[in-house]
């Protein structure tokens, strides 16, 4: 059975491996080739390299802590109270955020916490500041969704014992819920790690000057103004080393799951006034903090000319390709990322927690690697032989679906872990594999976490505007791609209305593809 | 599945008709940035007044901006399908130069409103403007009247700006700043750099968080105020006219030597100094026409100030410096 | 003596399945509940613990209706089929909070801890974790903590299910020597006949939320009244 499963997860890891190495092997091939300039590789005795690798990181590590820290608060919050009305409503509103494309996210905090706006920072909202508000408000309700089905993973005995026992909160805390959420946190924090160390257009705006550049924003200087791929792979490399390191941090304090563990229904039992009131205003807190933003764009973009612009048929005709790029990416993201999970449980299984790990290592930080990276690179590889052009949209897809797999793996790792674990033994006594075993006994348990990870990668995809920019189009080949032409073009009113329609569009996806790949009820075991 | 299908097969079909030394209609292919090909830009209408009299389709390609334009074409070599590269500026071109990519235009340009007489070879102006800051007139009742006043008076305006590094404007400004103070830039950079809201990465960005009230002026163009006239009967904005002169950005196209459709594509940019493509361009693109004046020039313009005189590095001294100088100013600004 | 006394409890969506529980256990004795899936078992006991609040009814132990105290301060300890144990936590810590969940013993109760696993064969295993123990060691583990805790209800839901026949007659035979030993009422609630007979002077048939029939063990299963017992049991 390892054997088997190994062979797609293999397929998969070279697949990974190569749409990212061949890429950058390409550009350190050009920049061998006479007529480009010789690369500086002496990087780490550059001051300004310095300083800006001390600055990324920086930047990162605190926009981590102050999106995850929180997130655990609040998805304990809403965890405590299943029968919250308009829960779906706000869990599907915390999807959002990175759906947004940076510059837009810029406007709207702007619009929000600059001098005009309703809660006004001034002049320190450039710095610092700013760069954690955006990135909190991107990260706080992703980590919260990836954290909030853990709770259900606990045993309802182990709250029924703890109520008998006596604990308090905090008890309840260190010995039912912890040793849960500490086997994903670190996980979680990676991701919110990496996305903030590749945060480019909100780091460099709100950051306020060139005291806030990051490794990203000199990888790009490198690759399209002074031209010199190979500082620019040198650069990615670092970022790529970098993280993991970080990665390897993470690893340390991981856990992998103990033998006994469940999906319940949430249990409800009988919570003070006090903790009630505690979590009603974490969630109110949450939700006008990621809400506040969102609410600006809405305002901005309903005193634009919507009408006009809903019954453009170019603006559908982007929007059905954006549907497109979304769903592709999110398939193939996912039937990847299934088969490194499948084989990382399946080492966890036998023991081989480092391997497992190592499995999920992969699918994870190839996140790091710019895509301006692998996308010049893949020009270079492929532009002697074929019409790059014809392969737009191939290349677009398969780059987001790379770009979507560390959220598979936080998605749907824990839940596949938990199944594999449970049923591995009982699928092979009743010789239950292949397909009809994915139909009867991973289907219904991984519904759930299949239709969020599916989701969230189609939402992602939707919303990139990096990797399509680098194509080119011959007409408006995406909402992302439509924003950024008009907002080049003084037309910021219609761009603000465009992305309100990326953001409705988004919702709707995302509650769609959820529900009906996720289902209505929880399984109970 | 939706268009993409159709597409896809069109570019196949396309890849295999290359091959045919006769095809129904000729495709001449422009590369250009993403503003000039999309709907709200000149794109459409060069398009169709092209078209008009050439008998070929016009294919725009639109890639994000001048620099990403010029990597592209680098990294697709002779197997490039560009005919025209269209929208890099004389920061760009000696590089171009040197790429030893494209083939000489052979035009003349004749009345052309440029300050000084045009004599690259290589490559075509098709429009033109000047940096200016740009400012509310309601909220900024005087603003400087010169670059030097700007930088020395310490309680003046607060300056939204773009990074060289990303942003063609942003270069500009650096640009103009070494023009006019020489080796004292740094100096003139360290006065300026307290009342920098922030640096963005690129123009939209900077201009988006102007109209929302963050600083009280945005390195733009001086014909930005024009849109604002024009298009939304908006007087409240206008540039602040600078003494010493304003920092001029002209953009030009280039044939490519690999192209196919040489003859075309010689047509193309005759056809791109005529009136019939010179005329679409100021409400369109928001720059000054080379050729034609005040015919094709809206009246609202007049409203603008005159920048003169105009302000250039030569391409050779940007080509040869940019880097160091871009690294000046990194250190100035990053203390 | 337990009392449970016209105890009713529905659940508001289903209406039709309302539960009704009539019955005594003595000081010392375990009494074993047998029946179908369904039939309310498991609820009762959680009535019991207080993980469920009854409609109306008492719950009487020594005069007192439990129902007025809070889940923690209830006589009971209960021990599940599994799920009982803390995984990240060493053996001597998960018993220890049967004692308290701040963890701060006084040392007799740090000995009694040790004695309590002594008791149930795990001595000399304290460090250990869960993870790294069989079934039935982790259900012994269980029973030790509910040994501590010296509370005068002991609830055992299926707690022996998953374990062999010779360890499952081990450690009924040591439910019922500490019940005795320490005059604690248990209720035993299994699905082989043959636990109550090793365990339960006294079994109860409980079927559709009910009490369907108390009686002496051997007589309850040898007889068989009710048909629905006679379902329940099988051809013997």
């Amino acid at each position: 059975m390892i054997v088997s499963r190994a062979i797609p997860a293999g397929l998969v890891l070279a697949l990974l491996a190569l749409l990212v190495l061949a890429p950058m092997a390409g550009l350190l091939h050009l920049s061998a080739l006479p007529g480009y300039e010789p690369a500086d590789l002496r990087i780490w005795e550059s001051a300004y390299l310095r300083r800006v690798l001390y600055f990324s990181i920086w930047q990162a590590l605190l926009s981590t802590l102050l999106s995850v820290l929180p997130a655990i608060l609040v998805a304990r919050a809403f965890a405590m109270q299943p029968d919250l009305p308009l829960r779906r409503l706000l869990l599907g509103l915390f999807a959002l955020p990175l759906v947004v494309p940076g510059v837009v996210v810029v406007m709207a905090v702007v619009s929000v916490y600059g001098s005009d706006g309703w809660l006004p920072l001034g002049r320190s909202l450039y710095g610092i500041n700013g760069i954690l508000l955006a990135h909190v408000f991107f990260n706080l309700p992703l980590a919260v969704r990836l954290l909030l089905p853990l709770w259900k993973m606990i045993p309802q005995h182990h709250w029924q014992l703890g109520e008998q026992l006596g604990m308090n909160a905090w008890q309840r805390f260190r010995f039912i819920e912890w040793p849960m959420l500490r086997e994903t946190l670190p996980g979680v924090l990676l991701l919110v790690f990496m996305l903030c160390l590749t945060s480019f257009a909100v780091v460099l705006t709100l950051g306020g000057g060139p005291r806030s550049t990051t490794i990203e924003v000199a990888i790009y200087q490198s690759l399209r103004f002074d031209f010199d791929p190979a500082r620019a792979v040198m650069l990615a490399l670092l970022q790529l080393g970098l993280c993991m390191l970080v990665a390897m941090l993470t690893l340390k304090f991981q856990r992998m799951p103990e033998v006994e563990i469940a999906t319940s229904a949430p249990y409800r039992s009988r919570r003070t006034t006090l903790s009630y009131v505690v979590n009603l205003v974490l969630i109110m807190a949450a939700t006008l903090y990621v809400g506040l933003p969102l609410l600006s764009l809405l305002i901005d973009a309903l005193q634009g000319p919507v009408i006009k612009m809903a019954t453009s048929a170019q603006l559908w005709q982007a929007f059905a390709n954006t549907l497109f790029i979304g769903i592709s990416a999110a398939l193939l993201s996912v039937v990847a990322g299934w088969f490194l999970l499948q084989y990382s449980a399946s080492l966890a299984r036998q023991g081989r927690a480092t391997g497992a790990r190592l499995v999920d290592l992969a699918g994870s930080i190839v996140y790091v690697i710019p895509p301006l990276v692998i996308a010049t690179g893949m020009f270079v590889l492929l532009s002697p032989h074929v019409d790059v052009f014809d392969w737009v949209y191939p290349i677009v897809i398969a780059i987001n679906a790379l770009m979507g797999l560390p959220f598979v793996v936080r998605c749907l790792g824990p839940s596949i872990r938990q199944s594999h674990a449970r049923y591995h033994r009982l699928c092979l006594s009743l010789d239950l594999q292949g397909w009809n075993r994915f139909r009867f006994i991973d289907w219904p348990l991984l519904r759930r976490p299949l239709g969020l990870a599916i989701a969230l990668v189609a939402v992602l995809a939707m919303g990139d505007l990096g990797v399509i920019a680098l194509f080119g189009s011959t007409q408006t080949a995406t909402l992302p791609l439509m924003i950024y032409q008009q907002l080049g073009a003084y037309l910021i009113s219609q761009a603000t209305v465009t992305a309100l329609l990326l953001l409705l569009l988004c919702l709707a996806v995302f509650a769609l593809l959820e529900r009906g790949i996720g289902g209505k009820a929880d399984v109970v075991n | 599945m939706y268009s993409v299908l159709p597409r896809l097969a069109a570019g196949l079909a396309s890849f295999l008709f290359c091959f045919s030394l006769q095809a129904a209609t000729p495709n001449l292919v422009v590369y250009t940035y993403d503003s000039f090909a999309s709907d709200w830009g000149p794109g459409p209408k060069v398009k169709a007044a092209f078209e008009a009299t050439c008998n070929c389709t016009l294919e725009l390609v639109g890639l994000s901006d001048g620099v990403a334009m010029l990597n592209r074409l680098k990294l697709e070599g002779d197997n490039s399908r560009a005919d025209i590269l269209l929208g890099i500026d004389t920061n760009l071109t000696a590089e171009a130069r040197s790429s030893g990519l494209f083939d000489a235009h052979g035009l003349s340009l004749q009345s052309s409103a440029l300050p000084t007489p045009w004599q690259d070879d290589l490559f075509l102006p098709y429009d033109f403007g000047y940096f200016a800051f740009v400012y509310n007139k309601e909220k900024l009742a005087s603003p400087p009247t010169s670059l030097r006043q700007l930088v020395d008076d310490s309680g003046g305006p607060t300056l939204l700006i773009q990074d060289p590094r990303t942003s063609t404007p942003g270069l500009g400004l650096m640009l103009w700043m070494k023009k006019v103070y020489g080796d004292k830039a740094d100096q003139a950079w360290a006065q300026l750099s307290p009342r920098i809201v922030t640096v963005s990465k690129g123009w939209s960005e900077a201009y988006g968080l102007f109209l929302k009230g963050e600083a009280d002026m945005v390195l733009s163009y001086t014909t930005s105020p024009a849109y604002h006239i024009i298009a939304e009967q908006d007087l409240r904005f206008a540039a602040a006219r600078f003494e010493e002169g304003h920092y001029q950005q002209i953009e030009v196209a280039g044939m490519v030597r690999s192209s196919q459709q040489k003859e075309l594509a010689h047509q193309f940019l005759a056809f791109m100094i005529s009136e019939d493509f010179q005329k679409i361009i100021p409400t369109t693109n928001w720059m000054y026409p080379v050729v034609g004046g005040q015919a094709v020039v809206p009246t609202e313009f007049d409203q603008l100030i005159n920048p003169a005189p105009a302000l250039l590095l030569d391409e050779t001294s940007v080509a040869e410096q940019r880097k160091r100088w871009v690294e000046e100013w990194l250190e100035v600004m990053s203390r | 003596m337990l009392l449970i006394e016209d105890l009713q409890f529905g659940y508001s969506s289903q209406p039709a399945l309302n539960m009704h529980f009539d019955l005594r256990v003595e000081d010392g004795e375990v009494l074993s509940l047998i029946g179908p899936s369904g039939s309310g078992k498991s609820t009762l006991l959680s009535l019991i613990a207080g993980f469920l609040s009854a409609s109306s009814g008492r719950i009487i132990l020594d005069n007192n209706d439990l129902q007025a105290l809070p889940v923690a301060e209830r006589p009971v300890s209960i021990v599940f089929q599994q799920h009982n144990l803390f995984p990240h936590l060493d053996l001597y810590t998960n018993v220890a909070l049967g004692i308290d969940p701040s963890l701060r013993l006084l040392p007799g109760q740090i000995d009694a801890v040790r004695d309590a696993l002594a008791r149930l064969g795990l001595e000399n295993m304290q460090r250990r974790k869960p993870g790294e123990l069989s079934g039935g060691q982790r259900q012994r583990v269980a029973l030790a903590r509910a040994l501590v805790r010296r509370r005068k209800i002991l609830l055992l839901d299926e707690a022996f299910a998953a374990l062999g026949p010779a360890m499952r007659a081990e450690l009924l035979e040591l439910v019922k020597t500490l019940v005795g030993e320490h005059d604690m009422t248990a209720l035993l609630i299994s699905h082989q006949p043959s636990d109550a007979l090793i365990a339960s002077t006294r079994t109860a048939f409980i079927c559709e939320g009910r009490v369907s029939m108390l009686a002496p063990t051997d007589e309850l299963l040898a007889a068989a009244a009710p048909p629905e017992l006679r379902d329940y049991l099988g051809s013997q």
